[in-house]
Order: C-alpha cells, then sequence, then structure tokens
C-alpha cells in the first residue's frame, strides 16, 4: 500500500495544492508587513478566480484569464485599501465585508452572464511548462520518473510562486522597499517622521496582495479545475493567513508552510481509495486541511508574533 | 451661563444619538442604494425589484411570518456574533457552533420522545447552547493559550462541523430512506408554531392571524436578547466582557483576568450561535441535513455589525435581514433578480458600517447644510 502511497503524484499533488495558498499567503505577508490585516483574501481568489474564467470563456485565452484575474484582484483589493487606510475602517471588518461580497457578487454575475448558478462551462487551461516523457530504464529512469514527475510536471503558475516566494524575500530583506514596508507595520509614525507616506506604503502592499491574490484565483480556475464553482475558495483564504503565521510573515516561510499544507491535503487524497484499510468516513479525510490549520495555529510553533502595529489604522499627525 | 453649557450638553448627547442611531440607519440605506445601481447596471428595474422584495416580505400575514421565521435564528447568532464582538472578539465560526448545537438538538430531540415539552424544551435548548459553547472552546482556549487568532480557528471549525454534519446525516443518524437526514423530532421535542396554538376555528375567522411558518421561537429569541442586554449591562460578567473589549490592557491593570474573561466570551458567543441552531431544528427543519443552516451565522455578523453589537438593536436589524431573505425569492421570480443580490447588500452594509468615517461625514454634512455651516 505505501508504494502505491508515496509516489511521485503525491510530491507533485502537494506542490499543486500549495501554490495558491503560497501565493494568497505571500500576498498575506506583504499586507500584514505594511500593518495591516487581509481577512479578504478569500474573497480576492474567489473574484480573480471568476473574472479569470469569464475571460477566458469570453476570448478563449487563459493567459488574458491570468492577467484579468490578477487585475481583479487589485481592483477589489482596493476596496479593503479605501476602508483600512483611508477610512481606517476595522480590518478584519472590512475584509469580511469583502469576503462576502466577493460571494455575493460572482453569484449574481454568474446567474446574468451564463444564466444558472454553481458552475461555469469548462474552459481552456493553461498547459504544464514542460512534457519530457519517459527516459532510460532501471535506477536511472526511475530517478527520472520522480524528478520529472515531482518537478517538472507543473503549470506555469506554480513555478511563478516559487519565483515570487524567493524574490519577495530578497526584496524584503535588502531593498529600500522592503525596510520600508517592515517600518510600516512595526512603527508607522517612524516612517512617516522619516518622510515617507504611510498611507501610500500601505496601498501599495494591499494591492500587491490584491495581485497574488488574484493568481491564486487564476490557478485554481484556469490551471487546477478548469471551470468556476460558487464559492470554490473553500476556506483557502483562511488556511493562506494561517500559513502567513505559520512561516513567521516571511515569503519564503509562508510557501513551505503552504507546502505543508498541500502535503497533508495531497495525502488525504491519496489516502482516500484505501477505505478498506482505512476503516473511516470520506467526511474525516476532508477535514484534514482544517484540522491541520488549527493544530498548526495551536502552537506546534510556540507563540507567533506578528508585526508591532498591524490591524491598527494610522492617523496622520 | 450654565443654561447655555446645558444646551451645547444636550445637543452634543443629541448629535451623538442621531450618530449612534444614524450611522446604521444610513449604512443600510446605502446599501440598499448601491444594490439598487447594481440591479440598474445589470439591465433590471431597481424599483419593481424592491416592489417585488417588499411584497414578499410584508405582502400578508403569511409574508410577514416568513420575515419572522427569518429574523428568529438571525437574532439569536447576531447576539452571538455581537457578544463575542463587545469582548473584542471576532467570531466568525457561529455557523459551526450552529451546526453543532443543532446537531444536539435532533439527536437528543428523537431520544427524548415520550416525554413531557415541559421538559423536552428546555433541556434541549440548554444542550445545544452547551455543544455550541463546546466547539467555541477551542478557539477560546487556543486564543488565551497561545494567541492563535479565533478568526481564522472558528473558521477553521466552521469547515469541521460541516463535515461531521454531512457525514452524520448521511451515516450514524440517517433516518431510513433515500435523502439524508435525520428522524424527525417527536411532536413534543418541536417548537410550535403560531398557527398551531389558536384554538379550532379561530384562523378561519381571523384569517390575518395565520402567519405561516412563523413559530414560537422569535419570543425565545426576544428574551435571549433582553437577557443579553441585561447582563452586559448590569452584570459583573458584562462589565469585564466590555471591559476587555474596549481595552485589555487596561482591564488587566484593573485586576480583570484578560485571559479567562475570553474564553467565558467566546463560549457565551457560541453558546448563544448553539441556541440558533436549536431553534431552527425545533421551530422550522425538525430534523437535520447538509447545510441545513443556510448560512444564517454568517448572517449574524452582518445583523450584528448593523446594530453596531447592541442586543436590543439586534432585533430590528435581524428583522431587516430577515425581510431581504424572505422577500428575495419573490423578488428573483417576479423582477428576475438573482437572489445573490441579497448577499451584495449584507456585505455592503458590513462595509459602510465598518467605514464609519464615511457615514459620518454624510451625517456631518447634512447637519451644516441643515445649519447653515454654524455647526
Amino acid at each position: 500500500m505505501l508504494s502505491d502511497v508515496i509516489t511521485p503524484d503525491l510530491f507533485a499533488a502537494a506542490l499543486r495544492i500549495a501554490t495558491p495558498l503560497a501565493l494568497a499567503a505571500i500576498g498575506g505577508t506583504i499586507c500584514e508587513r505594511s500593518g495591516i490585516v487581509n481577512i479578504a483574501l478569500e474573497g480576492i481568489m474567489l473574484v480573480g478566480a471568476f473574472f479569470g474564467t469569464a475571460t477566458v470563456l469570453a476570448t478563449g485565452s487563459p493567459w488574458l484569464g491570468v492577467l484579468v484575474a490578477l487585475v481583479s484582484g487589485v481592483a477589489i483589493s482596493a476596496v479593503h485599501a479605501v476602508a483600512s487606510v483611508n477610512l481606517r475602517a476595522d480590518q478584519v471588518v472590512s475584509g469580511t465585508a469583502i469576503n462576502l461580497l466577493a460571494l455575493g457578487l460572482t453569484g449574481f454575475l454568474m446567474e446574468l452572464w451564463y444564466g444558472h448558478p454553481g458552475t461555469t462551462q469548462p474552459i481552456e487551461t493553461l498547459p504544464p511548462v514542460f512534457s519530457f516523457g519517459a527516459m532510460g530504464e532501471g535506477f536511472i529512469g526511475e530517478v527520472w520518473r520522480w524528478i520529472n514527475g515531482v518537478f517538472l510536471s507543473h503549470t506555469p503558475l506554480v513555478y511563478l510562486a516559487i519565483a515570487i516566494a524567493l524574490v519577495a524575500q530578497w526584496a524584503m530583506y535588502h531593498t529600500r522597499w522592503g525596510l520600508r514596508l517592515r517600518g510600516l507595520g512595526e512603527h508607522p509614525r517612524a516612517v512617516d517622521t522619516a518622510g515617507v507616506s504611510v498611507a501610500r506604503g500601505r496601498w501599495v502592499a494591499v494591492l500587491m496582495s490584491g495581485a497574488l491574490g488574484g493568481l491564486a484565483g487564476a490557478n485554481l480556475s484556469i490551471e487546477q479545475v478548469g471551470v468556476f464553482q460558487e464559492g470554490f475558495t473553500n476556506g483557502r483564504g483562511y488556511i493562506a493567513l494561517a500559513a502567513n503565521i505559520f512561516g513567521r510573515w516571511t515569503p519564503v516561510g509562508s510557501y513551505l508552510a503552504s507546502l505543508l499544507f498541500g502535503f497533508a491535503d495531497a495525502l488525504q487524497i491519496k489516502l482516500q481509495p484505501f477505505r478498506d484499510v482505512i476503516d473511516l468516513p470520506p467526511e474525516f479525510f476532508l477535514m484534514v486541511p482544517y484540522v491541520v490549520t488549527v493544530v498548526v495555529l495551536a502552537g506546534v510553533i510556540g507563540r507567533a508574533v506578528g508585526p508591532a502595529a498591524v490591524g491598527v489604522p494610522y492617523k496622520k499627525g | 451661563m450654565s443654561g447655555s453649557r446645558d444646551a451645547v450638553t444636550a445637543q452634543r448627547a443629541w448629535m451623538e444619538a442621531v450618530q449612534k442611531i444614524g450611522t446604521p440607519i444610513i449604512s443600510a440605506v446605502l446599501a440598499i442604494a448601491v444594490g439598487s445601481l447594481i440591479i440598474w447596471i445589470s439591465g433590471y428595474d431597481p424599483v419593481a425589484a424592491f416592489a417585488a422584495l417588499f411584497k414578499g416580505a410584508f405582502g400578508g400575514p403569511k409574508q410577514v411570518g416568513e420575515t419572522v421565521l427569518r429574523a428568529t435564528p438571525l437574532i439569536l447568532a447576531g447576539l452571538a456574533v455581537g457578544y463575542g464582538f463587545r469582548a473584542g472578539l471576532f467570531n466568525i465560526g457561529a455557523e459551526g457552533q450552529l451546526m453543532m448545537g443543532g446537531l444536539l438538538t435532533a439527536w437528543l430531540g428523537v431520544q427524548m420522545a415520550g416525554v413531557s415539552p415541559l421538559i423536552t424544551v428546555p433541556v434541549l435548548l440548554v444542550f445545544a447552547s452547551f455543544a455550541g459553547a463546546a466547539w467555541a472552546f477551542v478557539p477560546a482556549i487556543l486564543k488565551a493559550r497561545v494567541g492563535a487568532h479565533e478568526v481564522i480557528t472558528t473558521m477553521m471549525l466552521s469547515h469541521v462541523a460541516r463535515y461531521v454534519v454531512s457525514w452524520l446525516t448521511a451515516g450514524p443518524l440517517k433516518a431510513p430512506g433515500q435523502i439524508p437526514q435525520t428522524e424527525t423530532l417527536t411532536t413534543s421535542a418541536q417548537i410550535p408554531r403560531f398557527q398551531s396554538i389558536f384554538p379550532e376555528g379561530v384562523l378561519e375567522a381571523l384569517p390575518f392571524l395565520d402567519m405561516g411558518r412563523a413559530h414560537v421561537g422569535i419570543l425565545i429569541a426576544i428574551v435571549v436578547a433582553v437577557g443579553v442586554w441585561l447582563v452586559l449591562r448590569y452584570t459583573t460578567l458584562g462589565y469585564e466582557n466590555r471591559a476587555v473589549g474596549l481595552s485589555p490592557w487596561a482591564a488587566e491593570t484593573a485586576g480583570v483576568s484578560v485571559q479567562w474573561t475570553t474564553v467565558k466570551a467566546l463560549c457565551i458567543s457560541g453558546g448563544l450561535a448553539g441556541l440558533a441552531g436549536a431553534v431552527e431544528v425545533m421551530g422550522l427543519h425538525h430534523r437535520i441535513f447538509d447545510q441545513f443552516s443556510a448560512g444564517v451565522g454568517f448572517t449574524g455578523i452582518a445583523v450584528a455589525l448593523l446594530a453596531k453589537n447592541h442586543p436590543l438593536g439586534i432585533i430590528p436589524a435581524a428583522l431587516l435581514f430577515g425581510a431581504l431573505s424572505a422577500g428575495s425569492g419573490t423578488m428573483q421570480l417576479e423582477a428576475g433578480v438573482s437572489q445573490k443580490i441579497i448577499l451584495i447588500i449584507q456585505a455592503l452594509v458590513i462595509f459602510f458600517v465598518a467605514a464609519e468615517g464615511l457615514v459620518n461625514w454624510f451625517i456631518r454634512k447634512r447637519q451644516k447644510e441643515a445649519t447653515g455651516g454654524a455647526e
């Protein structure tokens, strides 16, 4: 049984499932580092997934769909920026409103444009970047099967997410932008005193998290599922936030934490067919990612300390 | 001298009152206005849509009954979210606590067949609130001990609760038959409908009394709302709850245990949500099935925010959302506008209440105009 579970496919699935979580989580990290909580990731992903899918349905171009997903993520996160930066609203409440708005808006447009609730027509999806066949036999063939299966079988955004994690990590700790970003979340008054606009810095961070959330949605709909389903983010935005905390508010940490969730989820999917060996109802497997999230937050890691000024509206002067 | 000072104080108090009640009302009006705009842009007639919605919500005794029916669990769910909020806790997992309350009610209600309703009904209500409180205890203890944010943990546990319900209704608790649902509650465990408590012939003579599916649960909800208001206002428990919500640091300094208050507040919040589940099961569905809660826990967030977490304000707020929900079917049927617009309006209400600055600016502007800029 073990050799049926531990396959290249299991690890490839972990990477695949981790990707939308990681993209959203890195967005959450950037946002929270600037001092703004982003509970809205769930809604941003949903909006990105929907408008991305609608674009593919209208134009037939998956790449255009990815672009529109990104732009619509930015657009909806602008609402969060207005509320939390300019109007100094409670950020958790504003984020919750956006999640509900996204659910309602996508459902409403779904019926308006396609005449029915539920699921859209299938769309053309982005193909894997590489397509290598089997190579050699024996040991070499086996090693190649693993490398090809685990690392070289993916769609573009899977690789892009890894690149973004690395670039964001570098930018956060080695550029002036990164220094200011971290300053915004720790001590906005100091950043303000240094003559840098807190409002503008936070706006940029919120919009960046919107762009990444939109990409996360595009990954779900245009790369993984190939349709849009109402509400199919299904709590992933919240899991992404947990991954951000687990990753200690760093981009690479967020990516690795997402990978852990991805692995847990991939494992439960792999284990489902072995119902006669593990005598549990399917619902118990489906619960796994949510239970893992709670367990992780319960302090496998000890008390996580976020940016000092996160969630606190800043008033100039 | 003192006379004019009194006048100034009175005017300030009046303005505060206007803001307290005015903000929610303006938020609701703005949300409906933006909703109308969306309806209009989508190519429908907003006037026809809201006329149909109003007809579906208040067009007759049965429609009013439907509004009351939908408002009943919303009052309790709104109280749940609002009570947590008063302690600075954002319990967005009321949905899961509600499901656990409903689940225990559905199971225990069948077990207690043959017991007098005078015993069954209170026992079920108490146990359902225990179930909701127990489901909230996990996030509560995690928040207090390791600081795990309740927004994530309560939400994750809602997903777990959903799977627990679908497992039990399809498996161990499934009633015989094709549909995955539990057995029907024994009559003595049901909360009666208003129409069934009138003597024979009264409804034929006075048809305006026939409120359709509305049940006595609304009275329970109102009593609980008043109870929560009294607790918050007049008890040490409520005082500590509010103190922690206003400033955990100051409360700690004053000798209030923030951790213990947090645990109590989230458990009470969960208990109220559990009660909402019980009332839905005992008054409306008489059993549970997958998705029986229909998002009541989430709408409770909007209700609490609209009421600014005031236990008595939650009653009219729940009635508004109950009306939107009851009328949305008629709106879809007669004006062709998707019921999903109601979700959008709920979201806009939350947004406008959160963006209080926007609404306050609007009120001040109106006041300035009214007083000729002499403010």
